[in-house]
């Protein structure tokens, strides 16, 4: 059985252009990979455009200085989004580290039950879009940890791993941050 | 709507987000300065490939970069890079849609029109 491989024939001619510091093929690299790269990283920094765009510099960095490993088994954009996937990886570990939590006594209100019934209509598209707006009116900590969880897709666990917390600490405050979250999202609703 | 249920929907809500829908291009001020970070690294490690290389490899140089190349100047001086002097990278860097009109810009070449 032959193994089905991306034709990165082209990728390779660039990236051997760049690795041979061509300043053209380098503005190429920038210019074709960019948008992917932030599209990728935004998504998942929202609402932190600033940081989408550092983290994006970082990414190309770190592109340049392991560009020799590249050999063309995945496409370039492929390999450019396997690095941003771990810059984003590590920002959310090193904020949630650092950033203060919460405490849970703070804004104690009772969870509402209820959605409004209109938002059961909403499209997908609406829907996104006010998560996100609710996601980027929560303390930090508890936009982190949500993204984390839901759209990356990690366990508690493995953020607890990754953040050095306990996988307690961290479901206390999942669950702290889905109350506000539901909060805020009936309270704009309303 | 019971907690699991909220659970369930928060999930599908920011799992389920169309890739799609959220593509969009990247500020042109961005990759301006992604660009000049990357340059600023690849010289770090010794001088960029020299414009008569460059040109060689089929890419068409900006007006001063074909001043510089036609010079009977050394290659070293060739492998110089220029933008670090010219304006256009300072508006590059700092704005969106840029004015810069001129051939073969790299910084241009990264606005939208």
């Amino acid at each position: 059985m032959t193994e089905h491989r991306p034709d990165t024939t082209v990728d390779m001619r660039l990236v051997a252009e760049v690795l041979r510091k061509d300043r053209k093929a380098t503005a190429e690299f920038v210019s074709r990979y960019t948008d992917w790269v932030y599209s990728y990283v935004r998504r998942r920094v929202m609402p932190q455009t600033e940081v989408a765009e550092d983290l994006v510099q970082e990414v190309f960095i770190a592109a340049w200085r392991g560009l020799k490993s590249y050999r063309g088994d995945a496409s370039l954009r492929s390999w450019l989004l396997g690095i941003a996937r771990h810059k984003v990886d590590d920002y959310y570990r090193k904020r949630l580290r650092t950033s203060d939590w919460p405490d849970s006594d703070d804004e104690s209100v009772a969870e509402p039950s209820v959605i409004p019934m209109y938002e059961e209509q909403m499209d997908r598209a609406l829907l996104q879009e006010k998560a996100h707006s609710v996601l980027a009116s929560l303390p930090e900590a508890y936009c982190l940890a949500l993204l984390w969880r839901y759209q990356e897709e990690r366990s508690a666990r493995e953020m607890a791993q990754l953040t050095g917390k306990t996988e307690k600490a961290i479901e206390r405050l999942l669950a702290r941050a889905r109350e506000h979250f539901k909060r805020r999202w009936n309270h704009d609703g309303a | 709507m019971t907690g699991h249920e909220w659970d369930d929907k928060l999930f599908r809500m920011l799992s389920e987000s169309d890739e799609a829908a959220f593509e969009e291009r990247a500020p042109s001020r961005v990759k301006a300065r992604i660009y000049s970070a990357l340059i600023h690294e690849q010289q770090e490690t010794g001088p960029l490939q020299s414009l008569s290389e460059t040109r060689a490899a089929g890419h068409g140089l900006c007006i001063f970069e074909e001043l510089v190349q036609i010079t009977p100047f050394g290659e070293k001086s060739k492998s110089h890079f220029l933008c670090w002097t010219c304006h256009a990278r300072l508006l590059a860097e700092n704005m969106e849609n840029a004015p810069i009109y001129w051939a073969h810009c790299p910084y241009g070449a990264f606005q939208e029109r």
